[in-house]
């Protein structure tokens, strides 16, 4: 039996993307694919404590890397937007660390640094240089639109500016925290 | 050497020390993680992401380079500037122990 669950997540979500998963092969789902941008496909099982672990590679992943991941025993399943979605039985993990990608936290402020430069940067690109111009050009009626397609131009625009701002402003607090929680500041 | 790596590597993390020293001889990633494992007696334990981004960033930077393919690994060994690096921190390390211990490491 197969289950479709739709689940948004960002891309500042995904420590909370891996409890999730690992609650959900707890309780007898194990996903088999993900549809961007948020839909998950489940399939039942055994439950099992399973450890979910997410890392992004922007751009793409090398053999080299595949085979170490495998040699360090974690099961790579899928991909979706850069992400790469690992996960090992958590019996097989002989310690705190074995059961993580990242074991210190210099390589965990590294993987916030690449989503930030990536995929945060480039968002507020888009914001910046399309969004708010045709905004601004819809909330102020200089469009060279008439009528109804201008009212259609609007309330799109108008949705895209609030999704737009509302994305950054989480993207940009979260990461912040995260960076946050795993520097140690020079000490 | 450029002092620009001197300035990133020296003091390094110790992951990257680890992982440096142990690169005098060839080895391969997961080789590396085991051979720590059991120099520390599994107090140093290096994730695979941390291992492979080390890695990568000291090949880049020229501390290490790639020795040879065997079944898809790929096994890296020290370079030149790599041991001029390691035994810059290897007397930090020992003058920072021997301060610890309340010898005076000038002498």
């Amino acid at each position: 039996m197969s289950r479709t669950v739709i689940r948004f997540f960002t891309i500042a979500d995904y420590e909370e993307e891996e409890i999730w998963l690992r609650k959900q092969h707890q309780s007898g789902w194990r996903i088999v694919k993900m549809i961007p941008p948020c839909i998950y496909v489940f399939e039942e099982c055994e439950p099992e404590d399973m450890i979910y672990r997410l890392d992004y590679k922007n751009s793409g992943q090398t053999e080299e890397y595949m085979q170490m991941l495998k040699d360090f025993g974690w099961e790579y399943f899928t991909h979706c937007n850069g992400w790469l979605y690992f996960r090992k039985p958590a019996d097989e993990a002989e310690s705190e660390q074995d059961g993580e990608l990242f074991s210190d936290n210099e390589s965990r402020i590294a993987l916030v640094s690449h989503v930030v430069k990536t995929r945060l940067v480039p968002l507020a690109v888009v914001f910046l240089c399309c969004v708010l111009p045709n905004f601004v050009r819809a909330a102020t009626g200089t469009g060279s639109f008439t009528g109804g397609l201008r009212m259609l131009f609007s309330i799109f625009f108008s949705f895209m500016f609030v999704f737009y701002v509302f994305l950054i402003v989480y993207c940009g607090t979260k990461l912040r925290k995260i960076r946050a929680k795993y520097d140690n500041h020079g000490i | 050497m450029e002092d620009k790596i001197r300035r990133i590597y020296v003091p390094m993390t110790e992951s990257g020390f680890y992982i440096l020293f142990c690169l005098q001889k060839p080895q391969h990633g997961y080789g590396i993680s085991q051979q720590v494992k059991k120099m520390t007696g599994g107090a140093v334990c290096i994730s695979a992401g941390t291992m492979y981004g080390t890695l990568s960033k000291m090949e880049k930077d020229g501390l290490i380079c790639f020795y040879r393919e065997e079944d898809k690994r790929k096994l890296y060994q020290i370079t030149e500037l790599g041991r001029e690096i390691l035994s810059l921190e290897i007397k930090r390390i020992e003058r920072l122990y021997q301060n610890s211990r309340g010898e005076d490491a000038n002498e």
